[in-house]
């Protein structure tokens, strides 16, 4: 007969051969390969201090008729430290998911069990197929005060572990990052890039629940981004883009009041337009020393650069402050 | 004509800068811009509440300063307006009922926190929670000027009456007294959240075209 046996590492196993009686004479194999006799104590098969090399089909047969008398396979495991969950909300306001994993593995098969507690509603958070390790819930009440409680218990063979997450409903608001970002030359502009994106697909409702952007980005030989923060609009003119230069651009999200920002989009390269050279005569340089000062009476950009750690609250506020005095400035001018 | 316009849009666009919920920019700024301006005086309370309930918790002491602190919600903590709702119910709340909950909400909110207001702690507690109850009024007024001009009427009801609604009793003791005050923290921080949801969803059903509308008619 033939079964499965879990044991820690370090632990100290011992294999009874079956029935068979301490004092008989047995030959133990593992994975097909005799074990020296040294191993054994009678017919017990002693393992001391196993590790993991040490998983195997242990089988033992008797002496002269090599009948088998006893096969087990041997797992060698640990018991699970505690799980790392996370709970994000990225289709607010249908709902949110869950998604969990070991630390470090146990090589033994694993069991997951989460538990989702509204006040004292229990919720089900239905099991994702793909990925596995990861269950959603959809949301029955909007704007409530009362926190969720998610309890995922890992359990094996060998013990069992568990961890705990409580979170207002709007603090796991974190949407996917944009999608579909492009940047593009703008043709006569030796300054200019054209960015533009659109609403990360997951996120079911913007007309309602708008998201804002944040937009970065820097010439591929510098280190320091520029920030642009824009509150509406998935598209974006950066005005002051070195000539000639290659950019790399990324792009944010957040839902307009709550949660927290997304990851980075994936990034895009582009490099502004540049004349095509046609000869390096004084004549180009003429054309060359004309647009610089044209461009000089271009209005100041509306864009400002903001830190976005200040970009909650205040920073917001200083981006906002700017743009209408300039407002304010043209407004007086025009009148 | 020409003038008119570009005074509007001055005016409009100074207005919604959201570091100036108070600023009195001339007498009709038209629905949409109403809207807008009720808008940024939500997110403006919000950011407002966080600091301020931070202080006042903390005057409470533990519990009721801890972040994990997720007690039970007893049924006396029924009486304080709540945010939560139903989600198809929410998205199919008419205008005039989005508002006139919001009204409500708030109106009942600020009587609760000036009943708070007597009984806090240090001097500086009580005049931050004194500054939050003025700003908090200029909500409840800017949401009856959405309303009107949208030609809704106002909810009936204890305005601006007395703190405690007759038949619900004082806290017992000091801890359900306590309980009691961040309960309504907690559904005052929620209710600015929603309404910035709520007005979002006005401000797409009320388009800024209507303002030209108006003003051109007053000409006449």
């Amino acid at each position: 007969d033939s079964h499965i046996q879990y044991e820690r590492v370090g632990a100290d196993v011992t294999m009874k051969c079956g029935s068979m009686d301490w004092d008989a004479a047995v030959t133990w194999t593992a994975n097909g390969t005799d074990i020296d006799e040294s191993h054994l104590n009678g017919s017990y098969l002693i393992l001391k201090n196993v590790d993991l090399t040490q998983s195997g089909q242990y089988s033992c047969y008797e002496g002269s008729s090599w009948h088998l008398k006893y096969q087990t396979y041997l797992r060698v495991g640990t018991p699970p430290k505690e799980p790392v969950l996370m709970c994000r909300s990225n289709n607010y306001p249908k709902g949110f998911y869950c998604s969990w994993h070991l630390p470090t593995p146990t090589y033994i098969p694993n069991s997951f069990n989460i538990s989702v507690i509204h006040g004292t509603r229990e919720m089900v958070c239905e099991k994702d197929v793909f990925p596995k390790n990861r269950c959603h819930i959809r949301y029955l009440q909007l704007f409530s005060t009362v926190k969720y409680k998610v309890t995922l218990t890992v359990t094996n063979p060998l013990g069992k572990n568990s961890t705990t997450l409580t979170f207002d409903e709007f603090a796991i608001v974190k949407p996917d990052p944009p999608e579909s970002v492009v940047a593009k030359p703008v043709p006569s502009n030796p300054r200019r890039l054209e960015v533009s994106w659109q609403n990360p697909s997951s996120w079911p409702d913007p007309e309602s629940f708008p998201l804002k952007f944040f937009l970065r980005y820097r010439p591929l030989i510098l280190d320091q981004w520029q920030h642009v923060e824009l509150s509406d609009g998935t598209s974006h003119t950066i005005t002051d883009a070195y000539a000639g230069k290659e950019y790399i651009i990324q792009v944010a999200a957040k839902d307009n009041d709550i949660g927290t920002w997304s990851d980075w989009s994936v990034a895009v390269h582009a490099t502004p337009w540049t004349e095509e050279p046609k000869h390096l005569t004084t004549e180009a340089q003429v054309t060359e020393t004309t647009s610089a000062s044209t461009s000089s009476f271009m209005p100041p950009p509306t864009t400002k650069i903001c830190d976005k750690g200040a970009v909650v609250g205040s920073g917001a506020v200083a981006v906002c402050w700017t743009a209408g005095l300039v407002l304010a400035a043209y407004g007086v001018l025009f009148i | 004509g020409d003038s008119w316009g570009i005074f509007t849009f001055l005016c409009a666009a100074l207005c919604n800068l959201p570091a100036l919920p108070a600023l009195n920019c001339s007498e009709e700024l038209g629905t949409s811009q109403s809207i807008q301006k009720t808008y940024d005086l939500t997110r403006y309370l919000e950011h407002q509440l966080r600091t301020l309930a931070g202080t006042y918790l903390n005057y409470l002491g533990p519990p009721f300063n801890e972040p994990d602190f997720n007690p039970p919600r007893l049924a006396r903590a029924e009486r304080v307006p709540s945010a939560t709702v139903d989600l198809d119910l929410w998205r199919g709340l008419t205008d005039n009922a989005r508002l006139a909950a919001n009204y409500r909400a708030y109106s009942r909110l600020l009587c609760y926190l000036r009943a708070l207001d007597g009984q806090a702690g240090t001097a500086e507690l009580r005049h931050r929670l004194g500054h939050f109850c003025s700003s908090l009024q200029g909500l409840v007024l800017s949401i009856a000027g959405v309303m009107s001009s949208l030609g809704y009427p106002l909810p009936t009801g204890p305005a601006g009456g007395p703190p405690a609604s007759p038949g619900v009793p004082a806290a017992p003791n000091d801890f359900l007294k306590k309980m009691d005050d961040f309960w309504l923290l907690k559904e005052l921080q929620t209710w600015l959240w929603r309404s910035a949801k709520d007005f979002n969803r006005l401000k797409k059903k009320v388009p800024p075209a209507v303002v030209t509308l108006r003003l051109e008619a007053r000409e006449f």
